[in-house]
C-alpha cells in the first residue's frame, strides 16, 4: 500500500518534469537575448514586430468567426439529432470525429482541387474566397470538440420536455433555440468556442497552403529565422492556450444550475 | 345542450404498426375538470399530447371551442400544458419562467410584470420571483410551472401525470390547490393520473382507459358505484370478487362456495350453470348478520389489520377472500384469526360481471 504510493508521486513527478522541462527551458531561453542578463527584450521584439500583429490579429478574427459558424452550424444540428433522430447519433460521432482522423493536409487538398479557380465556386481566386475557405477548413478542425461540448451540454438538460414547454407556451423553433436552448449549454458552448480559439490560434498547415497571412505560419517563418525571438513566440503561444483553458473552468462556473429532476 | 368545449373524435394513433388509441371519443364542456385514470401504457399521455399537438393522430380529428385544431403546430394551440418533470428552463428566473408565454407572445413589460405578479399570488409563492428552478423544492417547481402554464391565459390546460414525483403529502395538497385554482379560473382542463384515489378526489369526469380505449366515461360517483365493465371494477376501488355458479337465472339464485344467494333482478338473461363473477366494495359488506342485509355468507377470518381509526378483515370464503372495513372501537376488540365469521350485505351493492 505505502509503496505503491510512493510510486505513484514518483510517476506523477516524471510526469511533471516531462511536461514542464522543455517549457521551462524554452522559458529561460526566451529570456536570454541579452547577453549576460535574463530581459524581455525578445519580448518586445516579438511584440513590436508589424507582422506578429497583422498575423494575430488576422488569426483572432478567423477563431472568431470560426466559433460563430461553428456554434451556428453544431448547436442546431446537435439539438436536433438529440430531438428528433437519436438513431443517428453514432453516426454523428463518426463523422464529427472525422477530422480527427483525416490530416488537415489532405482535407486542405481535397479543398483546393474543389475550390480552384477553374472549378465551379472558385473561391481561391479571390482573397476573402480564401478566408471564407480557411475559415469553414477551421470549423471542420474545430467540430470534434465543438460537437462534443455542446452535445455533453444537451445531456444535461432534458432537451425533448423543455422544447414541449416552449412550444406549449406559443415559442417557434428560432425562439426555441435562441432562449432556451442556447442558454442552457452557453457554458458548453463557450468552452467549445475557447477550444476552437487554441486550435485556430496554432494552425499551422491549413492556413500555409492556402497563403493566408495567419499566426501559425508567422510562427514558423520567425523560427526559420531567428533563436531567441521564437522561444518568446512559443511561450506566448502557450499563455494565450492556457488563457483560454483558465477561462473555461472560470465560466463554468456560471452554468445554470439544473433543478434535481423526479425519477 | 351547448357544444361541448373540447371534443376528441374518434381519435387513433398508431406508433409503426402498433395501434396504441382506438376510437377515442371524448366530450368535455367548457370549464369541465376531466380526468385520464389507467394502468401505465394505456395510451393516456398519447392522447394528450395528440391534444396539445405533439402527436399527430392516425386518424379522427380533435375541436377546441368550434375551431379544428387537429393538424394545428401545438405553438399554435394556446394550450396550457404541466409535466409531470417539472420542465422549468432552468436559465430563467420564477418570474420569468412564468412570463415565457407572455414575452413569447409580444407582451409589454408591464402586462407581463402585473400578469406574473398576479400568478405568483395565486400559486402562493410570492416571494419567489427570482429564485432559480434549482432553488426550489419539487412541489414549488411544480406549482411554478402550473402557474406558467396559466399565464397566457389558455383555452385549455393539460396536466400528464403533474404530481406524480412528489411525496404523498404534497401530492395530497397540491391536488387540491390545482383543483381550487381551475375552479377559481374555471378553466376546461385535462389531468392525466394513474392513481385512483387522486382522480376520485379531484374530478368533475373521469374517463377511465385500458389499452388504448376508454372503458367508461362518468362522474366519480358513477365510475365507482356502476362500473361498466369488469376492468374499471376492478382497477378503481378495492373489489372483492367472488366467483358464483347461476342456479336459477328467474329466481335469481346463485351458488358461491356450496352457499346459496339471492339476487333478485340481476342475473336477467343468464342461464342456469353459467359461472359469473360477483363483485362488492368493502364498505358494502358487513361483519356479523345485519338487519338492513338481506345477504349473507359464512367463512373463516383469514387476517385481521389494525390500521388505526379502521380495522381491515380479510375473511376466506372457499378459496377466495373478502375484505371489509370496520371502524375501531375501544370497547369490541377485533375477532382472530381462524375464528369462523359471517358476513353480510345488500344484494343490491353485488356486481355482476359477466
Ligand atoms: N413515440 C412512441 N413511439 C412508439 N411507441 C410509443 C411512443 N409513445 C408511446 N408509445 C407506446 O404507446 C403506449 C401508450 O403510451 P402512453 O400514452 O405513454 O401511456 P400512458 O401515458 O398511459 O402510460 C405504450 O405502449 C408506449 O410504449
Ligand atoms: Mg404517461
Amino acid at each position: 500500500m505505502k509503496a505503491n504510493r510512493i510510486w505513484s508521486w514518483i510517476f506523477l513527478a516524471l510526469g511533471i518534469l516531462y511536461f514542464a522541462l522543455p517549457l521551462i527551458g524554452t522559458l529561460e531561453f526566451s529570456l536570454k537575448l541579452r547577453r549576460g542578463a535574463y530581459s524581455l527584450d525578445a519580448y518586445w521584439v516579438v511584440l513590436g514586430d508589424p507582422r506578429f500583429q497583422q498575423t494575430f490579429l488576422y488569426s483572432v478574427m478567423m477563431a472568431l468567426a470560426t466559433i460563430v459558424v461553428g456554434v451556428l452550424l453544431v448547436v442546431p444540428t446537435a439539438y436536433w439529432v438529440r430531438l428528433k433522430l437519436p438513431g443517428w447519433r453514432p453516426f454523428m460521432e463518426f463523422i464529427t470525429l472525422l477530422p480527427l482522423v483525416i490530416p488537415p493536409i489532405v482535407i486542405v487538398f481535397g479543398y483546393i482541387r474543389l475550390y480552384n479557380t477553374s472549378s465551379w465556386l472558385p473561391l481561391t481566386g479571390s482573397a476573402m474566397g480564401t478566408n471564407i475557405l480557411l475559415m469553414f477548413g477551421y470549423v471542420v478542425l474545430a467540430l470534434p470538440y465543438m460537437y462534443r461540448a455542446v452535445d455533453t451540454g444537451l445531456r444535461a438538460i432534458d432537451v425533448a420536455t423543455l422544447t414541449e414547454a416552449a412550444q406549449s407556451l406559443g415559442a417557434g423553433w428560432v425562439t426555441i433555440l435562441s432562449r432556451v436552448i442556447l442558454p442552457n449549454v452557453a457554458v458548453a458552448v463557450l468552452s467549445g468556442a475557447f477550444l476552437t480559439f487554441a486550435i485556430v490560434i496554432g494552425e499551422f498547415v491549413m492556413a500555409a497552403l492556402l497563403s493566408r497571412p495567419a499566426f501559425g505560419p508567422y510562427m514558423q517563418l520567425l523560427g526559420a529565422n531567428r533563436a531567441y525571438e521564437p522561444a518568446a513566440l512559443a511561450v506566448i503561444a502557450f499563455a494565450i492556450t492556457w488563457g483560454c483553458m483558465a477561462l473555461i473552468q472560470v465560466v463554468s462556473r456560471f452554468a445554470p444550475k439544473t433543478p434535481e429532476q423526479p425519477h | 345542450m351547448a357544444d361541448p368545449f373540447l371534443s376528441i373524435r374518434h381519435v387513433e394513433k398508431s406508433f409503426g404498426t402498433t395501434r396504441v388509441v382506438q376510437d377515442f371519443n371524448l366530450d368535455v364542456e367548457a370549464g369541465e375538470f376531466v380526468s385520464f385514470l389507467g394502468p401505465s401504457g394505456c395510451g393516456k399521455t398519447t392522447v394528450l399530447r395528440m391534444v396539445a399537438g405533439f402527436e399527430e393522430p392516425s386518424s379522427g380529428n380533435i375541436v377546441v371551442a368550434g375551431k379544428d385544431i387537429t393538424r394545428l403546430r401545438p405553438n399554435q394551440r394556446n394550450i396550457g400544458m404541466v409535466f409531470q418533470a417539472y420542465a422549468l428552463f432552468p436559465n430563467l428566473t420564477v418570474a420569468q419562467n412564468i412570463g415565457f408565454g407572455l414575452k413569447v407572445a409580444g407582451a409589454s413589460r408591464a402586462d407581463i410584470d402585473r400578469r406574473v405578479t398576479e400568478m405568483l399570488a395565486l400559486i402562493s409563492l410570492p416571494q419567489m420571483a427570482d429564485r432559480y428552478p434549482y432553488q426550489l423544492s419539487g412541489g414549488q417547481q411544480q406549482r411554478v410551472a402550473l402557474a406558467r402554464a396559466l399565464a397566457p391565459k389558455p383555452k385549455l390546460l393539460l396536466l400528464d401525470e403533474p404530481l406524480s414525483a412528489l411525496d404523498a403529502k404534497v401530492r395530497v395538497s397540491l391536488r387540491e390547490e390545482i383543483r381550487t385554482i381551475q375552479k377559481e379560473l374555471g378553466i376546461t382542463t385535462v389531468f392525466v393520473t394513474h392513481d385512483q384515489e387522486e382522480a376520485l378526489s379531484i374530478s368533475d369526469r373521469i374517463a377511465v382507459m385500458y389499452g388504448g380505449k376508454a372503458e367508461q366515461v362518468g362522474t366519480p360517483f358513477e365510475i365507482y358505484n356502476r362500473p361498466a365493465t369488469k376492468f374499471v371494477a376492478n382497477f378503481v376501488g378495492t373489489l372483492n370478487v367472488l366467483e358464483g355458479t347461476v342456479a336459477d337465472a328467474a329466481a335469481g339464485t346463485v351458488v358461491v362456495d356450496r352457499q346459496q344467494l339471492s339476487l333478485k333482478g340481476k342475473l336477467d338473461g343468464s342461464r342456469p350453470g353459467e359461472a359469473l363473477s360477483l363483485a362488492l366494495r368493502p364498505e358494502a359488506v358487513a361483519l356479523g348478520r345485519r338487519a338492513d342485509s338481506d345477504a349473507s355468507l359464512s367463512g373463516r377470518i383469514a387476517d385481521v389489520h389494525f390500521l388505526g381509526s379502521v380495522i381491515r378483515i380479510r375473511i376466506g370464503i372457499g378459496d377466495r377472500i373478502v375484505s371489509l372495513d370496520m371502524f375501531n372501537n375501544s370497547s369490541a376488540p377485533p375477532p382472530a384469526v381462524g375464528e369462523p365469521a359471517e358476513i353480510s350485505f345488500s344484494s343490491k351493492d353485488v356486481l355482476v360481471l359477466h
